[in-house]
């Protein structure tokens, strides 16, 4: 339990290991923004494109954004085919007369339980889903024999629910590759850092940015320390005789809750101490203090922010032509 | 006048039962105290108290000459620091720097004085090297070392210890002994709270607390020739000075007692 990696920062040397954490959050943002207003297939790609760009510059790898990308994967997935099968407007592409008979029934159960033991054997998850997922296109276009159980349809992809459907993909596709190169360069503690400083005049509406900040580094600070305590507190209680793996909903409900209460109150009693520990140290809360962490804004900065300005001028004048 | 001195100090935590009741010390400049008592005899709130974390009923507390109210606590912190026993639960940094840092990030200390001090003061502490740890890598030795550094830094001369030793393994509580040894060659004030006797015994003077009240306070020497004073406390003399006790009458035993307590004040 010694090295908890927090967040996805990969310690490295690249452009935007030294930008400023500012400055990539303006940047993020601002391009974020950009992409939002692209309205071409054409200008997406030149989007996408650019994010590669961006990637290969400052030397990040491609391999580990798109691992930063499964999360997500699912959802992207799940857009595309919503998209593909609910959007009907503008000219039919694919049209494709579909059967539902006995045996179409029986391929696609078939398919699904090889689907399923596959999955528990081989790596390749998402090939392996999309293998399954054109089988099953097969399947209904092409067992055309046997009872009938349904009447043939026509599974009809419409351009507009195509071009809906990618370009949702892309622009997640954009935005993601974004904020990981930002999750990816940045250290967390930098990241509040500059959320602090960025949200500093929002003192006016009584938003106190620097506690916010303390509290998330904090906070940051302790989640290592806590998932060590769960860890001591499951092995005591695994020597004991409960079992954390095993057993059904309610069992597993009432073995979660045998590890929140001690981990709260473990909790409650550090916040204290810290809390005194904080206090004995000088610590008030809202007053003026200076830091140890600064931030330097470079000339490197200034060109960053210019050129993702520049991106969304582009990106405006773009719309309003 | 002391630099240390508490006058009638009376504390409870919920107006029942007096937690401190009307305790008196005086401790000088660069003094070693060790405070022993039984569970609950309140050596913590006294702590706790010294350094303004909580404000007592009755009595007063005046540390260098500034005595402890609303006013002053601030400037008396700046003077005193407190180790606290769960090495986890003072380090506020994401790193060893940045906790060293804290204290005097509170005091306004301008950066490079810091990044200097911090330096400085890591040297002094042997986690030079340690600067970009985090600490879930560091051992408790460890952490309670960074603690001492961030008080340092602070430029405090007292340091309050409360079981600070108590949660380490023997080689770790030996070293963090042997730093604390230093400190008070360095002519800095130490109040350590302990339940191992044989840490007591390095100090000058020993307060022995009893249900809230000062029981004993006396010379390291003196008190441990008073066997009832610690069996009255719930608290053990080790075996070595038991022995030299009950030689105590005897004038040819003189050397074999002298010798006892050279091996007990060795440990
Ligand atoms: N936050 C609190 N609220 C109420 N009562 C408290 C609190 N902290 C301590 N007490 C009570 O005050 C008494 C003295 O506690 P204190 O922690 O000062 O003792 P101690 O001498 O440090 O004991 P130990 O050797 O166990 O550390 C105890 O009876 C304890 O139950
Ligand atoms: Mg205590």
């Amino acid at each position: 339990m010694k090295s908890i990696i927090i967040g996805q920062y990969i310690p490295g040397k690249g452009l935007f290991y030294r930008l400023d954490p500012r400055t990539k959050i303006i940047a993020v943002l601002l391009i974020m923004i950009s992409v939002f207003l692209l309205e071409t297939i054409e200008q997406l790609l030149i989007g996408l494109a650019t994010a590669i760009v961006l990637l290969l510059i400052g030397k990040i790898s491609i391999l580990k954004v798109i691992k930063g990308l499964k999360p997500i994967m699912i959802l992207l997935i799940f857009t595309f085919i919503f998209q593909i099968i609910l959007n009907r407007e503008g000219e039919t592409i694919v049209s494709q007369q579909m059967y539902f008979t006995g045996y179409t029934l029986l391929l696609l159960i078939l398919a699904f339980i090889v689907w399923r033991i596959l999955n528990k054997l081989v790596k390749y998850r998402f090939t392996l889903f999309f293998l399954f997922a054109a089988g099953v296109f097969l399947i209904l276009s092409y067992v055309d024999f046997g009872p009938k159980i349904a009447e043939p349809f026509t599974f009809n992809i419409y351009r507009a629910g195509l071009e809906m459907s990618f370009f949702v993909v892309v622009r997640l596709l954009i935005i993601i590759t974004l904020s990981t190169v930002l999750t990816l360069t940045t250290k967390p503690t930098d990241l509040t850092q500059g959320l602090e400083k960025l949200m500093h005049p929002m003192k006016k509406i009584g938003f106190d940015s620097e506690s916010f900040a303390l509290i998330i580094s904090i906070s940051l600070r302790y989640i290592p320390t806590i998932f060590d305590e769960a860890n001591k507190i499951m092995l005591a209680q695994a020597s004991r005789g409960a079992d954390f793996s095993e057993g059904k909903l309610k069992d597993k409900l009432r073995q979660v809750i045998s590890l929140l209460v001690p981990m709260f109150i473990i909790a409650f009693m550090r916040s204290e101490e810290l809390a005194n520990a904080m206090e004995s140290r000088n610590f008030v809360p809202g007053e003026k203090r200076t830091r140890i962490n600064e931030l330097y804004f470079s000339h490197r900065d200034i060109i960053a922010t210019i050129f993702s300005f520049l991106i969304l001028a582009l990106a405006i004048v773009l719309k309003v032509m | 006048m002391s630099y240390i001195e508490i006058k009638n100090l009376t504390f409870s935590y919920n107006e029942k039962t007096n937690v401190l009741e009307d305790v008196n010390l005086e401790i000088n400049k660069g003094e070693w105290i060790a405070v022993l008592g039984h569970n609950g005899s309140g050596k913590s709130t006294l702590a706790k108290t010294l350094v303004g974390l909580l404000e007592p009923q009755k009595g007063e507390i005046s540390i260098d000459g500034l005595v402890m109210n609303d006013e002053f606590a601030y400037e008396i912190r700046k003077k005193i620091g407190i180790v606290f026993q769960n090495p986890d639960n003072q380090f506020v940094g994401v790193t060893v720097r940045d906790d060293i840092a804290f204290g005097m990030e509170n005091l306004c200390v301008p950066r490079e004085e810091m990044l200097e001090k911090i330096s400085f003061y890591a040297e002094k502490v042997n986690m030079l090297n340690f600067l970009d740890s985090e600490p879930a890598n560091l051992s408790g030795g460890q952490k309670q070392r960074v603690a001492i550094a961030g008080i340092l830094a602070m430029q405090s001369d007292i340091i309050i210890f409360d079981e600070a030793t108590s949660m380490l393994d023997p080689f770790s509580r030996e070293e963090l002994i042997k730093y604390i040894k230093t400190l008070h060659q360095d002519g800095l004030t130490i109040i350590m709270i302990t339940h191992d006797i044989n840490e007591a015994l390095l100090a000058d003077r020993i307060l022995v607390m009893n249900k809230g009240k000062v029981y004993a306070f006396e010379d390291t020497e003196e008190i441990m020739k008073k066997k009832s004073i610690f069996t009255d406390s719930h608290l053990e003399l080790p075996v070595s000075l038991d022995l030299a006790n009950a030689l105590t009458d005897n004038q040819e035993y003189k050397e074999i007692r002298e010798k006892l307590w050279e091996y007990a004040l060795m440990k």
